[in-house]
């Protein structure tokens, strides 16, 4: 079962590389890069690290099914507004 | 200056350069430990098709006993032991697994059990099939000392080469290149 993530975005948004995100949560900085290609899998720890690192519920950067493309987000929140 | 009057020193920093061993240098120095211990694909694949092929050799072609000059064998052979030996921890060293265990964070730690479980995997199935055959093979074409000694000593070789190489490879085909950022 493939585990979708939003690491990029988050660490888009925040303007952060990768080596910053790794060494605030104590891992390699190639373990991010293959971590937001889908290539590994996270360890519980390191999954609630990162998490705790942007301020967010885990749910909001990792989830069994497929995240919803921003756009259609932005245009549901837009409708509701 | 031209390139056809260029100084001796020129020259010689050139020679330097072709050696490799200025990148070398720079390789070990850096702070980049991503560098040092890059994934080495296709290079430890030459070992152990050299390994294979010394086996299949002495398998092939045995050796009879008599007539042959122990000390013009002996000599080479631990010259090729000697190199086969010593470069087996450098092709572990500059690999993916090259550096310190306890250095790895999660991934480095999961990437190199699965790739010693793969080797360890890899040597239990072919020792433990190889070797009945090689009983069998023995029994039935008669193998004098000689012959058996050789075949010992290359089987000998293909496992150290395996357990040099094998985890090396498997890790260096299980990272794939990240596009830089």
């Amino acid at each position: 079962m493939s585990l979708h993530n939003r690491i990029s975005v988050f660490r888009a948004e925040r303007g952060i590389s990768r080596r910053q995100l790794a060494d605030a949560v104590g891992v390699n900085n190639q373990t991010i890069g293959y971590l937001e290609r889908g290539d590994y899998k996270p360890s519980l720890e390191l999954a609630l690290k990162i998490a705790r690192h942007f301020g967010v519920a885990v749910e909001m950067l990792f989830s069994l099914e497929r995240f919803e493309p921003i756009a259609m987000t932005l245009k549901r929140t837009g409708e509701g507004e | 200056m031209k390139p056809g009057r260029r100084s001796i020193l020129s020259m010689l920093d050139d020679t330097v350069r072709w050696t490799g061993m200025p990148a070398r240098v720079a390789a070990q120095m850096t702070d980049d430990p991503d560098r040092k211990h890059r994934p080495l694909r296709w290079t430890p694949i030459w070992p152990i098709a050299f390994s294979c092929a010394l086996l299949m050799i002495s398998l092939a072609w045995p050796r009879p006993l008599d007539g042959v000059d122990l000390g013009g064998i002996i000599g080479p052979l631990v010259a090729f032991w000697g190199a086969g030996l010593g470069m087996l921890p450098a092709i572990h060293i500059y690999g993916p697994l090259g550096k310190p265990s306890l250095e790895d964070d999660e991934r480095e730690a999961t990437l190199r059990k699965d790739s010693f479980l793969f080797c360890l995997g890899w040597l239990a199935v072919l020792n433990g099939v190889g070797q009945p055959l090689l009983m069998i093979l023995s029994h039935w074409k008669h193998w004098q000392i000689a012959q058996t000694a050789s075949v010992v000593t290359t089987a000998f070789m293909l496992n150290a080469t395996l357990l040099g190489c094998l985890p090396t490879l498997y890790a260096s085909w299980n990272l794939r290149q990240l596009p830089k950022e």
